[in-house]
């Protein structure tokens, strides 16, 4: 199969994180529960991942390093730390299911979207700095699109929310592995990222970077630590991590932390943009492709869409799939994002490549599409 | 030999108390706090030798760790010698 999903789940990884997945189930207990070997060696694992987190996106100390289990469960408690029923919250256009299901699940928020073009970060800043300028209580930002690997002007949304004395949250989702992220160079109050995409690590493992006092638990329950008082302690990370911890996962995501700063952000970014944009000028050479590509290389990362005239995108994703091809089609669970882009009805194709695939898979990717479009396959 | 324990908030606090201390040195290691210097229950301590303690404390301040209590183990109990 030719794994073309990264911005889903990256599929293959590194083998070190194979391994300690493994080891971790034979090894490992629940940290902080226990005085033996097995507690402790979890116990250094997960502090071992979060110092490593830490020093990766520039958090002061590892306790505001939490595990959760994805990006969604720390937006959720991103957003319910910060935002109250009536709220103002200033989102961008290019906003996941992940950002506007919790949003609405508050009463009375009012939502602000900045729905600039793509590809158009200036126009983007003026008109976070205008909605930002006419009152807000929270703004929340993703890095980098889901559906066309547009990277937002983060840096400069945060310095407007900083200058305003807004909190701000990220969606990381797209970036955390692909693109240099700061916490405290950007001062957002929370950036949530998931540990199965860029960062290399399994399925069911997330942080949740912390850098705002307003912390509320999704969850209570056992710690692990001042077991008497039946709230949950103040401290971080122990304040939003109930429950016993996923060791295999944050066995896997220190590994996959790891390959990511011996491979270098910088380069795992360049060899996936190279990537795309050698799919797209492939690709603008079949009949009826419409895709998003950013002239800057800058302002796009490896994640590339796009519609072929006349044809159903999930059908089209359907026909790769059963020619070995993995990609994503649909609305990529952002609609706000399709309907910014004018795409919410047709919905696009998305291929994310990784770290771990090959001009060749490219050429093979863009063979089997045009064998679909010239030889008018149909599912 | 006399030994102090430093309480700390949480295992996290716990283990970078010790990180924090050994990159300066200082020998120490952080086990389950002993049921009566835990009042809150389930606590984290740092143990570490007295000929260190001069110093500890204001190492670990200056990276942002701050003990709970610190105690003297003494024989058949602890004595808190600062707070």
């Amino acid at each position: 199969m030719i794994y073309l999903d990264a911005g889903a789940t990256t599929l293959e990884k590194p083998a070190s994180v194979r391994r300690a997945v493994e080891k971790a189930v034979r090894t490992m207990s629940s940290p902080g529960r226990g005085s033996y070997p097995a507690s402790h060696l979890a116990e250094e694992t997960a502090f071992s991942c979060r110092t490593e987190a830490a020093e990766l996106f520039g958090v002061s100390s590892p306790e505001r390093v939490v595990f959760t289990e994805n990006a969604t469960h720390g937006l959720n408690i991103a957003i319910k730390s910060l935002v109250k029923p009536g709220d103002r919250v200033v989102i961008s256009g290019y906003e996941h299911n992940a950002v506007t299901r919790p949003l609405c699940a508050i009463p009375r928020v009012e939502r602000v979207i900045v729905d600039t073009p793509l590809f158009c970060p200036e126009q983007a800043v003026e008109e976070f700095q205008r909605a930002i300028g006419q009152g807000a209580d929270v703004v929340i930002c993703n890095h980098v699109s889901n559906v066309f690997g547009y990277r937002q002007p983060l840096e400069e949304i945060a310095c407007l929310c900083r200058e305003a004395g807004v909190p701000l949250i990220v969606d990381a989702s797209q970036s955390a592995g692909v693109v240099p992220l700061h916490l405290e160079q950007l001062g957002a109050a929370f950036i949530a990222m998931p540990g199965h995409k860029g960062l290399y690590g399994p399925q069911g493992t997330g942080l949740l970077l912390c850098n705002c006092e307003c912390n509320r638990p999704l969850m209570e329950g056992g710690t692990g630590s001042v077991s008497r008082q039946q709230t949950m302690p103040e401290e971080l990370p122990d304040r939003l991590e109930a429950g016993t911890h996923n060791m295999p996962g944050i066995a896997g995501l220190l590994e996959g932390i790891r390959f990511v700063r011996s491979v270098g952000v910088e380069e795992i970014a360049r060899h996936e943009r190279c990537l795309a944009r050698y799919a797209a000028q492939k690709l603008q050479e079949l009949p009826g492709i419409r895709l998003w590509l950013a002239e800057k290389e800058t302002e796009q990362t490896g994640v590339l869409s796009f519609v072929v005239e006349g044809r159903d995108c999930q059908e089209l994703g359907e026909l790769l799939a059963q020619r070995g091809v993995a990609v994503r089609a649909g609305l990529h669970c952002a609609p706000l994002a399709h309907r910014t882009a004018g795409t919410l009805e047709t919905g696009t194709v998305r291929l994310s490549p990784s770290a771990f695939n090959t001009r060749n898979q490219i050429d093979q990717f863009v063979a089997e599409l045009s064998d679909i479009i010239r030889e008018n396959v149909r599912f | 030999m006399e030994r102090y324990l430093m309480i700390a908030r949480s295992v996290t606090q716990a283990q970078r108390m010790v990180r924090v201390l050994e990159q300066n040195g200082i020998f120490c290691r952080w086990f389950k706090a002993p049921t009566a210097l835990s009042s809150s229950g389930c606590g984290y301590a740092v143990t570490l030798e007295e000929k260190y303690l001069s110093k500890a404390p204001a190492l670990l301040e200056a990276n942002g760790l701050i003990p709970l209590r610190i105690y003297k183990k003494v024989n058949d109990g602890y004595e808190e010698v600062s707070s």
